[in-house]
């Protein structure tokens, strides 16, 4: 379910960059390289929307020998950036390969609607893209991928795509399957952070302590403003609070396993758990009045209209809240700063939590070799400016100039010292979301609403993952 | 008077010839040329797909793959679920609080609507909502029913008119009954249409007698209109129940973000079947939507006897 949200986030904040991409058409010419961005010794600059369009198209390193088509079924819908993006790099691999890219635009919900049922048929696309997570569970399981490890090694016309894209981003349990192999190739990312109007907070030093957090909640509450914003009527941003400060005592997959233990035991055996319910109880002392009756996206329309300080929220937050004070007219515009969950006391792992959206190649996939050159020359530099540029997006590239907006969140990702955790841990996906539906978001709502205290949220987490269990497959 | 209605058809029946003039001979020649696209096409897009459906409620399949014989099991996983009892409850509620709402309100515009000046406008204006997409309704509503303190919704700013606190409408725990009362706003138009329609047809005599017998309108409801209309009643209380079983958008828009499932609170068995087959975040579950489908089927084909059952009555000819 949230990731349904998310890349329904995705679509809706990336409007504004619509209007500056309006001109996409035909790529300027079919010589090497990409000059307009490679400015003298080397650096590159990020286009704007409107010249990533004329971007050159980067000759092929790797040329299929024997296709001539591929059919690819697209998330997006051809009118947002990023299917434009897609469209530009779909037209300059054919003028560079003459492989012809027959694109479906199918929009989110396609994974289930259309690529599961086609999976019995003859009739599925060689190449597909949705997030890790909906992709492991939608397709990955249902065996309807190939492996793309081969990918790896494929040239992109500046470096292979191993060389290009930092392990972390494809290195992961969320990128494989049972067999240990890559099912996608990533070429967006998504992260979250707490973010704040440097306007509105100057000066903010990001908080290293949940004391430090909490210091700056009460001086918004001094300062007669709220503290924090919740859109309550999104269930997993209102689990978010527990998640983050949970990873932080448990580490990555640690909440997956705890979720899946049948006995529901192991949400008591780890003490990290109820002091993460302890941070989460106090935080929703903390949440703006009105979180609980909430119609998305309201409340983070009243963050960005300076009613609370601080919001929790995706890497598309910038775009989404921007996006209405541009409708709203008046000139007000945000200052965007941000950052991380930080440790709760006597935690141990610093965690970063990261969704990503890739390219797979179906199992009975008739051009994956041309699906597979597609997805490394997808990664080329100047063809993936266009997720930045264009999208307003983060890619895995670390080389690639960032949104000013976002710079803060990219930099956390690159941070080797921070390990990537899939969004929630992967939680949203157990027993197809049925876990969280039933078990997580029902609990986390009462302890944010102070109906059950950290002690009774972790017995009720318990109780309820073995008797959820009981009546699963 | 049903007798002789009944006479009537027999007579009738009895008067056709069983070898027939000429003209019958090419009636029934034509008969089956006619009647044969129609059986075709209810066979293949409605009772098929609903034999598909009861035999894949016994099965696990995913959509891809081969389906699985399951026996009860997908029964079993769906009685199990926490989410499936509160969509049965609530589509429970749903038929029943919001139709008795709705004919209640329908009801109180029979008893006045026939009387009043500009009645076929009021008429017109009542049966507005009905016209709108129900997705469109709960959008509406959820603008309606805002909580903020800065910028309230029309509902508690009304409210904080009269001096009464805001109210936190849209919470999990009270969405069910603004969506039960928005559910009645758009509805009763279409039903207080359906009910005006039986009620033009009652001779005005029987209400110029009420009149002259000094009747209130609460009496002549009572005697004259509510019996001439049971008929109609019936089928309009079917027609809402049938309706209600497979309430989903409305729900779907205002008790949620719109982009993604509500709470489970929340649900209705339509949005259980959509979530099991569309909404889950792993492989379809079509073994237990489909097991949902079949009961929904049941459910409404229990309430719909029971209704017929409890208004059967000795029809009124007039």
């Amino acid at each position: 379910m949230s990731n349904t949200r998310i890349l329904a986030a995705l679509g809706l904040a990336t409007s504004l960059a619509l209007t500056a991409c309006g001109s996409s058409g035909t790529p300027a010419s079919e010589t090497g390289g990409s000059p307009a961005q490679q400015a003298d010794g080397g650096e590159f600059t990020l286009p704007t929307a409107a010249a990533y369009f004329n971007t050159s198209c980067p000759s092929v390193a790797v040329k299929p020998a024997t296709d001539k088509e591929l059919t690819y079924w697209s998330m997006w819908t051809k009118d947002e950036p990023q299917g434009k993006v897609v469209q530009y790099v779909a037209d300059c691999f054919t003028k560079q390969t003459g492989v012809k890219v027959n694109i479906q635009w199918l929009g989110r919900a396609y994974l289930r609607q259309n690529l599961v049922p086609a999976l019995n048929t003859d009739t599925v696309p060689d190449l597909f893209d949705q997030d890790f997570t909906g992709v492991k569970a939608a397709v990955v399981q249902a065996g309807g991928t190939q492996p793309v490890d081969d990918v790896l090694d494929m040239k992109t016309g500046d470096g292979t795509v191993r060389e290009i894209l930092p392990a972390p981003y494809w290195d992961t349990p969320a990128a494989k399957d049972e067999a240990g192999k890559l099912f996608s190739i990533p070429y967006i990312v998504l992260g979250d952070a707490w973010w704040y109007n440097k306007k509105q907070v100057a000066g903010l030093q990001a908080p290293k302590r949940m004391d430090e957090l909490f210091s700056l909640f009460d001086s918004a509450k001094k300062a007669g403003r709220s503290a924090v914003a919740l859109d309550g009527d999104i269930s997993y941003y209102g689990a978010w609070f527990f998640e983050q400060a949970a990873a932080r005592y448990v580490g990555p997959g640690g909440l997956a396993k705890a979720a899946q233990d049948k006995t529901g035991q192991a949400w008591k055996a780890d003490p990290g758990f109820q002091k993460a319910a302890e941070y989460t109880s106090k935080i929703g002392s903390y949440l703006i009045d009105g979180w609980d009756a909430a119609k998305f996206p309201q409340i983070q329309q009243r963050w960005a209209d300076g009613d609370a300080d601080f919001l929790f929220m995706g890497s598309w937050g910038p775009t989404e809240t921007r996006e209405y004070l541009n409708k709203q007219g008046g000139g007000e515009a945000i200052d965007y700063g941000s950052f991380q969950y930080p440790m709760p006391e006597g935690a141990t792992h610093d965690v970063i939590e990261v969704q990503e959206i890739g390219f797979s190649v179906t199992k009975k996939a008739k051009h994956p070799e041309a699906a597979k050159a597609f997805m490394a020359y997808f990664l080329n530099r100047a063809m993936l400016a266009g997720v930045p540029a264009v999208a307003d997006s983060l890619t895995p590239r670390k080389d690639l100039p960032v949104p000013s907006d976002i710079a803060d969140l990219k930099a956390a990702l690159d941070d080797p010292a921070k390990t990537h955790m899939l969004f929630m841990d992967g939680l949203d996906g157990i027993a197809g979301g049925k876990f969280t539906e039933q078990v997580l978001f029902p609990a986390d709502n009462d302890l944010l609403k102070g109906k059950i205290t950290a002690p009774q949220f972790v017995d009720r987490l318990a109780a309820k993952t073995a008797e959820f269990w009981k009546t699963q497959h | 008077m049903a007798q002789t209605v009944q006479e009537r058809a027999v007579t009738r029946g009895r008067a056709l010839p069983v070898t027939g003039t000429p003209h019958l001979a090419r009636k029934r020649r034509l008969f089956w040329p006619f009647v044969l696209p129609a059986i075709v096409l209810y066979v293949l897009f409605l009772v098929g797909p609903a034999i598909v459906t009861v035999a894949l409620s016994f099965t696990r399949w995913s959509g891809a793959g081969t389906p699985r014989f399951a026996g009860l099991e997908e029964y079993r996983q769906m009685l199990g679920s926490e989410s499936f009892g509160y969509a049965f409850a609530n589509t429970l509620m749903y038929i029943a609080v919001g139709g008795i709402g709705t004919f209640l309100f329908a009801f109180l515009f029979a008893m006045v609507l026939r009387d009043m000046k500009a009645s076929k406008l009021i008429r017109a204006i009542l049966f507005f909502p009905n016209i709108v997409a129900p997705v469109a309704i709960g959008m509406f509503f959820g603008f309606v029913f805002r909580y903020n303190p800065s910028k309230q919704g029309l509902a508690n700013f009304l409210l904080n008119l009269v001096g009464a606190p805001a109210a936190k409408f849209l919470q999990p725990e009270s969405v069910v009954w603004v969506v039960i009362g928005a559910l009645i706003w758009a509805s009763a138009g279409f039903y207080i249409t359906i009910l005006m329609a039986a009620i033009d047809r009652i001779p005005p005599y029987l209400y110029e007698d009420a009149d002259l017998c000094g009747a209130t309108p609460w009496q002549k409801f009572r005697h004259i209109t509510l019996p001439m209309i049971w008929d109609v009643v019936g089928i309009a209380g079917v027609l809402w129940t049938i309706g209600a079983v497979k309430i989903f958008e409305m729900v779907f828009v205002l008790a949620g973000p719109g982009t993604y499932l509500p709470p489970n609170k929340t649900w209705t068995l339509a949005i259980y079947v959509y979530d099991r087959s569309f909404g889950t975040q792993g492989t379809p579950e079509y073994g237990v939507a489909c097991a949902t489908a079949v009961v929904m089927i049941v459910l409404v084909t229990f309430l719909v006897l029971t209704l017929r059952w409890v208004m059967r009555r000795e029809r009124l000819e007039y």
